[in-house]
């Protein structure tokens, strides 16, 4: 599903600072990995690549047989919202819309028509048991709640990775588990591939791999 | 672009946003109510104050003068200063013979107070006599019959016209036309009723209240012997009338022994440069118009793109989800340019409804030509909604340029 060739990024500026050091990983169709590492190492970095959220220098990524590379914002975009599901540490909902407008907004820029749009969210929020908070507003929810509906928002697509970054760094340790029960029963059942950055072991170990970075580069 | 303004998500998420500071909103939609309405109010109420000041030169050939006769003010020729002088029937052909310019000159006289009656009913009115060049310049309007002609002046006929008033208060609604009516002890035929639409008033009283005879018939019947009373000229177009008084003064002072530096024997008065002050007056109250209504819609945009500025730095985190989650960067600039247009629309279109409730009310109290053209509201709302589009537009070039990274790690 995923493959980084000799992966090179550098921040430029006054002392450039030399990220990601010929990064090469695979990530396997159906696969559930963590990527752990401490905070500098370069982790970050490595999924908003995985993200096309950022470019690299030089190398090669491949996502489901695509080549990542120079691509234009336009491509960028359209590749994201059909390709890739974010779910973020501060699950990043939008305040003012509800749990089903959260959830079917990906569905919006792909031109999807409102009650189309509405209907799909509400079956993948009932996947998730959220049937009955489909229109609270994201303040009125708690936290595992919130990030149930930043799952369901991440699914809604059919996306060919779900990317996750520390998502359970905002949640107590009984959400956080129902929060990785929800991404096994995704891998196992939907064979979804699933990338979760952390630097949690406990959220490691609940992982079928985990890759390690340290100093940019994997050990 | 995939998303499209006609897609209901889009207006709703523009309420959403636009209803969630409502103070804010409300004090922008307000500079740019304030704003339209200025202007649309300055345009159309400046065309109705110059629609009311030029109603007074309405019926009135613009480009005459009126010439009249005084005192000496310097002694000559063994005229002591202060001594009377007038313009005689002779004056009045040399001027028109001496100064080709002049393509129409009338000579009228009025006395008030004359009893006027038909043998039953009589009121006191202001009798004028006026030579055939008079309906030229004074342009009056005719109800019924003729006005005075040249045969009239060259016979000295008894004739007269009546002003409508006159009319009215003698005849009621018959037609007074060939009827006979006693002025000052002298029977006149009627042969006309005239009035007139300008509010100027020559010789001290308007057309309708008057009584209209030959200046000849004039002359004779008032013992004024050669006497013509004042002159009014018309000036063929392109000439100023004041540039002909120093012709005009030559010809009279020669006739009447008047110092060549004595300018103040003649009372001159040119009504073409009273037209032009007007002119001139209403050319500099639209420019103030169009500054202060300009003035006020550049503070309204201004308003509009701060206001968007502000919304765009509130909403870094929501552009930056938006955009990892797949909105293109056109998507994020129609977002926030669809939100400025749509304040600016509303606003806009209350600032004219209310300019037009404004002028209608005006144009019920004060008289026509209050109204705001279709085409000025359009012309206002256009270039509101130009002028707003690219006021939004920096801000939201400023929201393309949201990197999703920075945007989501921004919190």
């Amino acid at each position: 599903m995923i493959t980084l060739k000799d992966i090179n990024k550098t921040y430029p500026g006054a002392a450039p600072l030399h990220v990601l050091k010929d990064i090469s990983l695979n990530i396997g169709r159906g696969e559930l990995v963590s990527i752990m590492g401490a905070s500098g190492s370069g982790k970050s970095t490595l999924l908003n690549i995985l993200g096309i959220l950022d470019g690299y220098d030089s190398g090669e990524y491949w996502l489901d047989g695509k080549l990542i590379k120079n691509l234009s914002e336009n491509r960028a975009a359209d590749l994201r919202n059909r390709m890739i599901g974010f779910v973020f540490q501060s699950f990043n909902l939008i305040s003012y819309k509800d749990a089903a407008d959260n959830v079917a907004l990906p569905l919006f820029y792909q031109g999807v028509g409102r009650r189309k749009r509405r209907a799909l969210a509400m079956e993948q929020l009932e996947k998730l048991g959220l049937a009955d908070r489909a229109h609270h507003l994201p303040g009125e929810l708690s936290g595992g709640q919130k990030q149930r509906v930043a799952i369901a928002r991440s699914l809604i697509t059919r996306p060919s990775i779900i990317l996750a970054d520390e998502p359970t760094g905002a949640l107590d340790s009984r959400t956080s588990k129902e929060v990785m029960q929800i991404f096994r029963d995704l891998n196992s059942q939907q064979g979804m591939t699933i990338a979760i950055v952390t630097h949690d072991p406990g959220v490691g170990e609940q992982t079928n791999r985990i890759i390690r970075i340290s100093d940019g580069r994997i050990v | 672009m995939k998303t499209s303004i006609f897609d209901l998500e889009n207006w709703r998420e523009i309420g959403a946003t636009l209803s969630r500071n409502k103070t804010r909103t409300f004090l922008t939609a307000f500079g740019i109510f304030w704003g339209t309405a200025m202007l649309a109010m300055l345009l159309g109420g400046e065309k109705g104050l110059e629609h009311k000041l030029m109603s007074n030169f309405e019926g009135f050939a613009t480009n005459c003068a009126i010439i009249g006769s005084g005192r000496r003010t310097i002694s000559y020729e063994g005229f002591n200063k202060g001594s009377y002088w007038s313009i005689t029937t002779d004056d009045v052909e040399a001027l028109r013979n001496g100064i080709p310019e002049i393509d129409a000159i009338a000579a009228l006289y009025s006395v008030g107070g004359i009893s006027v009656t038909d043998g039953s009913t009589a009121t006191a009115s202001m009798v004028q006599g006026v030579s055939p060049d008079f309906p030229k310049i004074f342009l009056p309007v005719i109800y019924d019959g003729r006005f005075i002609n040249a045969s009239d002046e060259n016979a000295s006929h008894k004739v007269c016209v009546i002003g409508k008033q006159v009319s009215e208060k003698i005849y009621g609604t018959e037609s007074p036309v060939g009827q006979y009516l006693s002025v000052g002890g002298i029977y006149y035929r009627i042969v006309g009723v005239a009035g007139q639409t300008a509010e100027v008033q020559v010789g001290g009283a308007k057309i309708d209240e008057e009584v209209i005879i030959p200046m000849s018939a004039m002359r004779r019947n008032f013992n004024l012997g050669n006497s013509a009373g004042d002159v009014c000229i018309l000036v063929r177009q392109g000439i100023s009338p004041s540039s002909l008084q120093p012709r005009i003064e030559r010809i009279l002072g020669r006739a009447h022994h008047i110092h060549p530096d004595d300018h103040n024997a003649m009372f001159f008065f040119d009504i073409a440069e009273q037209f032009e002050m007007v002119e001139h007056l209403f050319a500099g109250v639209t420019l103030l118009a169009m500054f202060v209504g300009i003035s006020s819609l550049i503070a309204g945009i201004i308003g509009v793109g701060n206001i968007m500025w502000v919304i765009v730095k509130e909403r870094t985190n929501e552009i930056g989800i938006r955009r990892a989650i797949g909105a293109r960067p056109s998507d994020i600039v129609m977002q926030i340019l669809s939100e400025g247009v749509a304040l600016t629309v509303v606003a806009g279109l209350s600032g004219i409804v209310f300019s037009t409730i404004v002028l209608a009310a005006a144009a019920k109290m004060i008289g026509p030509g209050f109204d705001l053209q279709l085409s000025t509201a359009l012309g206002i709302m256009v270039t509101f909604v130009i002028l707003g589009t690219l006021a939004g537009l920096i801000p939201s070039l400023k929201a393309m340029k949201i990197k999703p990274i920075e945007a989501i790690n921004d919190k």
